[in-house]
């Protein structure tokens, strides 16, 4: 039967694409910080230095001889007016054991210009570029996740922050900083948020276990690629992550990867497993129908796919615009059942 | 998925004031027109309203007797982002168990479910009776497909409860069997066959001018239900030719009279053979079908055929009676759907036959209105 769609409807149709690719640049961090809940306000105090050493992000360095700084806020506004360059903050804090079970985000508030976060001596997230592929992200809220397995319960964890300023106001310098829980945590029994291997460019053999991924980039996952020293990049990038499971072999999962800037094609040791959007068969980077971006990826493993102990996701992606990569948590791995329960919650709250 | 989709198709306008007048008159004649032009199905039993639904997959949910009472309910038609369920994709089922107390005797009964988005495998009573687009890993969909099933009337339990599972995956925006009619149906022209032919034909891709012939090893052919387009039956995209075969007797009430074989509607084109000789095609329908052929105008870029209700008189000459006859449709679908995919197919004599063209000759395009909006435009039947 004839079912064509009018042309002009197209046209109009792909400027409303166009729109939403422009219109939803600006938003991509998650959650969104009014789904968050302060559990620890870390506004106040912190240790400051001027200055590049890697020693700094490590907990065991002495930073006692160290000036303090009021958080936040510029660090031309504290003594050290016309400094452009380098710094360093340092903080120590502790986390109960009764806040093992939620998801805990670091809020960094905005820092100017760019900056890359550890606890513990971990990285937990970075957004802007360092010199020498120098980009500012000082209007960019820094909000990252912190992988469980970084922490110490019930004891003291250190943050360290790299900040680079490159002129004027410098350092963490507004925002309501602190540590914060996850809303509406969705109760992962794998949380991949955090660091995975990452290379920009297309080849289908990324997808194998035995790919080397040894020399990739590393990036956080969420956020989107754009903030942590691929600007302005779009195209074809792959992300891989490896991950243990120790979850009974019957069990049914569903790999959970929040919202993906454009479209995506997931692998999980080799086989495929979800896709969203079509991949285009030329070659061209026409393919995207504008709507990919904000569809929520919860993909069902098929039986038999994931082993006990070592497993491999590799997650082809095509940016067809505007910021691109896996830009919204959560991400990670979640029983079937679990899953369900999650979305008749959603459906409960909403009635 | 979701597309916004257009069912007026412009394809050239004459001139601006011709534009604007022909736009009145769709506005003024449109609505009865998609409604005359529908298959006249009738309801046996109501499916919508609430189904039970879950998120997730477990192909233990297509037992009968899995205990659903559990599960959420959800309205169907509707999209479950609708109903709390926003921003879900993947996989998710629906459940619904009813009763039947009155099958038709001899008439196909056809499930309706609508649009499904995006594509979906149906259970009856635990039994895969279908499927729509591909699920995962080689995802396609087929969510602009409205969802028509012949079930055999054994499929059914007479006595007792049936239950249909839906297991439905979505790919992202809207989820689930989003509009259209839900239930289960028979077609009302059906009546005036003398014979039904209703039910698998031998099917076979390509063409080979043979195949026409009563003499045809069919072993490589697949069975393919008749009415109902390929492409809901596993030809998915298949566009260009192919042929059906079918074989049948009359029986001693037709033993004599004019005989008419009605192919319903076919997707696009259609070239009839009955026992080796051609006895018809589409074109030989047009003369009578449409009221302005003869206007060179109108004969241009047309795309009518799909839409014509296919009746042939069968020369006498060419019926075995008694003895077996065979059928041979050649089809050339020019793109979209495809195949004999709406009813009635069978024989019908002289008298059914008026009676069927009364019934339709204010939809099969003999007025002025349906000049205008098959010159004009393409528009949807469904």
């Amino acid at each position: 039967m004839k079912r064509t769609i009018n042309k002009n409807l197209a046209r109009i149709l792909g400027t409303i694409s166009l729109f939403l690719i422009l219109s939803h640049t600006a938003k991509c961090n998650y959650p969104n910080p009014e789904d968050l809940h302060l559990l620890k306000n870390l506004n106040g105090n912190w240790h400051f230095s001027i200055g590049l050493n890697n020693d700094w992000i490590q907990p065991k360095f002495d930073d006692s001889k160290w000036e303090t700084i009021e958080v936040p806020g510029p660090w031309e506004d504290q003594g050290f007016n016309g400094y452009n360059g380098y710094a360093f903050y340092r903080k120590n804090i502790d986390i109960p054991l009764s806040w093992k079970d939620r998801d805990l985000y670091l809020n960094m508030g905005y820092i100017d210009d760019v900056d890359e976060v550890y606890l513990n001596g971990h990285k937990i997230g970075s957004t802007g570029s360092f010199p020498p592929n120098y980009s500012t992200a000082y209007d960019a809220e820094r909000i990252y996740y912190i992988p469980v397995e970084y922490i110490n319960f019930d004891g003291s964890n250190l943050i360290a922050v790299k900040v680079y300023d490159s002129y004027e106001s410098g350092g963490i310098v507004s925002g309501d900083i602190g540590l914060y829980s996850g809303k509406t945590a969705i109760g992962l029994d794998i949380n991949l948020q955090s660091l995975w291997k990452f290379q920009p460019g297309d080849d289908m053999r990324r997808k194998e276990i035995q790919f080397d991924d040894e020399n990739w980039a590393e990036i956080f996952v969420p956020a989107k690629w754009e903030d942590q020293g691929f600007r302005d990049y779009d195209g074809y990038a792959w992300y891989r992550k490896t991950f243990n499971c120790q979850l009974p072999e019957n069990e049914k999962l569903v790999l959970v990867l929040g919202k993906i800037d454009d479209i995506d094609q997931v692998f999980i040791n080799g086989v495929v497993v979800g896709s969203t959007g079509n991949f285009p068969s030329n070659g061209s980077d026409d393919a995207s129908t504008g709507a990919e971006f904000n569809a929520f990826r919860g993909y069902y493993i098929p039986d038999g796919v994931i082993k006990k102990g070592q497993n491999i996701i590799a997650v082809r992606i095509l940016d067809t615009g505007g910021s691109g990569g896996i830009y919204e948590g959560p991400v990670g791995l979640i029983t079937q059942g679990k899953y369900i329960e999650y979305w008749r919650n959603i459906k409960k709250a909403k009635n | 998925m979701k597309q916004t989709k257009s069912t007026i198709k412009i394809l050239k306008p004459v001139s601006g004031t011709w534009l604007s007048m022909v736009s009145l008159m769709i506005f003024l004649c449109s609505c009865t027109r998609f409604e005359a032009n529908a298959e006249d199905l009738r309801k046996i039993v109501n499916l919508s309203g609430d189904w039970r639904f879950s998120i997730g997959d477990d192909i233990a949910w297509s037992n009968p007797s899995f205990d659903d009472s559990g599960w959420d309910k959800l309205d169907v038609p509707g999209t479950w982002e609708g109903q709390g369920y926003d921003d879900y994709n993947g996989y998710a089922w629906y459940r619904k168990t009813f009763t039947i107390n009155n099958l038709p005797a001899n008439t196909p009964v056809y499930l309706l479910l609508g649009r499904i988005d995006d594509a979906d495998v149906i259970y009856l009573n635990g039994r895969k009776i279908a499927q729509d687009g591909k699920l995962p890993p080689e995802f396609k969909t087929a969510y602009d497909i409205e969802r028509k099933f012949h079930i055999p009337l054994e499929y059914f339990n007479k006595d007792g409860d049936n239950v249909i599972a839906v297991r439905v995956y979505d790919s992202y925006q809207d989820g689930g069997i989003v509009d259209g009619p839900v239930g289960l149906y028979y077609d009302t022209d059906d009546e005036f066959l003398s014979l039904n032919f209703n039910g698998f034909w031998k099917f076979h891709t390509g063409d080979d001018k043979a195949w026409r012939l009563p003499e045809v090893d069919e072993k490589d052919w697949t069975s393919l239900f008749v009415p109902s387009t390929w492409e809901s039956q596993g030809y998915d995209d298949y566009d260009g030719y192919a042929w059906y075969r079918y074989k049948f007797s009359l029986p001693q009430n037709l033993s004599s009279g004019d005989l008419y074989l009605s192919l319903g509607k076919i997707d696009d084109i259609d070239y009839v053979y009955l026992n080796g000789e051609k006895i018809g095609d589409v074109y030989d329908l047009k003369n009578h079908r449409y009221f302005f052929t003869n206007n060179s105008f109108i004969s241009i870029n047309s795309d009518w055929e799909y839409n014509a209700r296919r009746v042939y008189k069968i020369p006498a000459d060419k019926l075995k009676r008694p003895g077996e006859n065979i059928i041979a449709v050649r089809v050339y679908d020019e793109h979209g759907l495809g195949g004999i995919y709406q009813g009635p197919v069978g024989i019908m004599t002289s008298e059914d036959n008026q009676r069927y063209q009364n019934k339709h000759r204010h939809s099969t395009g003999s007025n002025f209105w349906d000049f205008i909006m098959s010159r004009f435009f393409n528009y949807d039947n469904n």
